[in-house]
């Protein structure tokens, strides 16, 4: 499934590029939201929640929920529902509140 | 509700709840206390909730580390978990003048038993390592402050009273006090009415306007002081950051996230507005990033406001008024209310009972300012 159409949300995906989640070599539209190439690509946990560890995926897609939550190119805590996607994007999940160190 | 009192307390925040703890706790009865709203939901659950011994004054060394004494055994003493957290409080120094001052302080404070010490730049990165010690030339170092929960301190208290008999009543609005010839006669709420030889004024930034249904002019006013939190993130660093010359203090907290706020006293709202500003977040999140670069990647979620009682000289006015007879303040706390509330709700239910206070408060009388006799505190923020 690949999110075409957002109420609030506005993008229009652009060209083919790849990415990788945890070193995983994937691929989506420049352009769209992190989460929806994630998504579209399968991948159903985005996080883990800060108590019981216990899975997160999409859920409010408009920056609001925390669900999302992951690392892009090095930097925790990115909101992967409102942020572009762009080429060689380099994605983790990650653990925990969030490490800046 | 209640018809008679033997004391009545206004104002159901830390102040109220620890005078009444501790005047139950002494033996006394019907207490009752009066709350316009819920507990905690004025200024003690809105403050920073640091607790620092660190003063420029030995009066006030004492009462922060009594204080500190009491909240140490506190959690056990009330049966509820306030959370207490002794991270310590790295108080940094950007003049010659400031270190000239901390040593002074270190000095005094050293001399009452307080662990505080200066530190140099590079041991105060050694505590805090993501500090960036751009203007820092020194500073001091407390390991035994720290903060609580505030909200959970001040609920523990309210439990506690109530187990020893207090009545609290939420959404009680004290609208009238009665006096005759000179004292106390009853308080008149949106409920009904409570005759009562004593009333406490403990109504934090509602102090003044209680005052004056009492007929008694107090000299205070309250400001708006507003804090910021981030998400929470992976521990970084523990201690408080504090500064009064570059006007911070900040403190990333057990559960993660970085709280923090600064004084503003020439442009912040005089009165009881608390709501928020996009002034503040903007000006805090600069100085939060300049301290602590990593934090530019940290999201704000949340930001608040509470007000600080202001006295002339920024330290509170405890005791009876000297016009009217059974009228208690504990008042004009000026931001340090909650971190003295442990020692100054032990020391006004002596002063009730007693008549006498076993550390000397005479100094924090409200006819001071008559005198002229205004206290210095170089330490505060």
């Amino acid at each position: 499934m690949r999110i075409k159409e957002h109420p609030i949300l506005e993008f229009n995906p652009g060209k083919k590029v790849k990415f990788t989640l945890d070193e995983i070599e994937m691929e989506g539209y420049e352009g769209e939201p992190i989460a929806s190439a994630l998504v579209a690509a399968g991948v159903k946990v985005l996080s883990r929640s800060i108590k019981y560890h216990r899975p997160r995926g999409f859920f409010c897609a408009i920056g609001k929920c925390s669900s999302c939550l992951m690392k892009v190119n090095g930097i925790p805590n990115v909101r992967t529902c409102v942020t572009k996607l762009e080429e060689g994007m380099k994605i983790e999940t990650q653990k925990g509140k969030g490490d800046f160190n | 509700m209640i018809k008679k009192a033997d004391i009545v307390i206004i104002g159901g925040g830390i102040q109220g709840c620890s005078i009444a703890y501790n005047l139950a706790k002494k033996g006394a009865k019907n207490i009752v206390i009066l709350e316009k709203n819920t507990c905690a939901s004025g200024s003690s659950g809105r403050c920073g909730a640091g607790i620092r011994q660190q003063f420029g004054t030995k009066m006030n060394c004492i009462l922060a580390r009594e204080s500190m004494k009491i909240f140490e055994t506190l959690s056990e003493e009330l049966d509820y978990d306030i959370e207490l957290n002794q991270a310590g409080y790295l108080i940094l120094a950007y003049t010659e003048k400031e270190i000239n001052q901390f040593k002074k302080n270190v000095v005094l404070e050293q001399s009452l038993g307080i662990e505080a010490k200066m530190v140099t730049p590079e041991e105060a990165k050694e505590i805090v390592p993501p500090l960036n010690l751009e203007g820092i030339i020194g500073g001091t170092f407390c390991p035994t402050d720290g903060n609580v929960n505030p909200l959970y301190t001040t609920f523990g208290y309210a439990e506690a009273a109530q187990r020893l008999g207090v009545k609290y009543y939420p959404f009680t609005e004290v609208t009238e006090i009665e006096t005759e010839d000179k004292r106390i006669l009853s308080v008149i709420t949106n409920k009904g009415k409570i005759l009562t030889p004593i009333v406490v004024n403990a109504a934090g930034g509602y102090s003044g306007p209680v005052g004056k249904m009492a007929g008694v002019d107090i000299p205070v006013y309250s400001q708006r002081h507003q804090i910021l939190i981030t998400e929470p993130i992976d521990p970084l660093w523990k201690p408080m950051l504090m500064s009064f010359s570059e006007n911070y203090y900040f403190q990333q907290l057990p559960d993660g996230g970085v709280l923090g706020g600064y004084g503003d006293p020439e442009h912040e709202i005089i009165g009881d507005n608390v709501g928020s500003s996009w002034q503040f977040s903007r000006t805090m999140a600069k100085k939060m990033v300049k301290l602590v670069p990593i934090l530019k990647e940290v999201h704000m979620v949340r930001q608040w406001a509470g007000l600080y009682n202001m006295s002339p000289d920024a330290q509170p006015i405890l005791g009876e008024h000297p016009q009217l007879k059974g009228f208690y303040m504990s008042v004009g706390f000026s931001g340090h209310g909650f971190m003295l509330a442990p020692v100054t709700g032990r020391l006004i239910a002596e002063l009730i009972l007693d008549g006498k206070t076993s550390i000397p408060i005479d100094k924090l009388d409200i006819g001071r300012f008559k005198r002229g006799e205004l206290i210095c505190e170089p330490s505060v923020v």
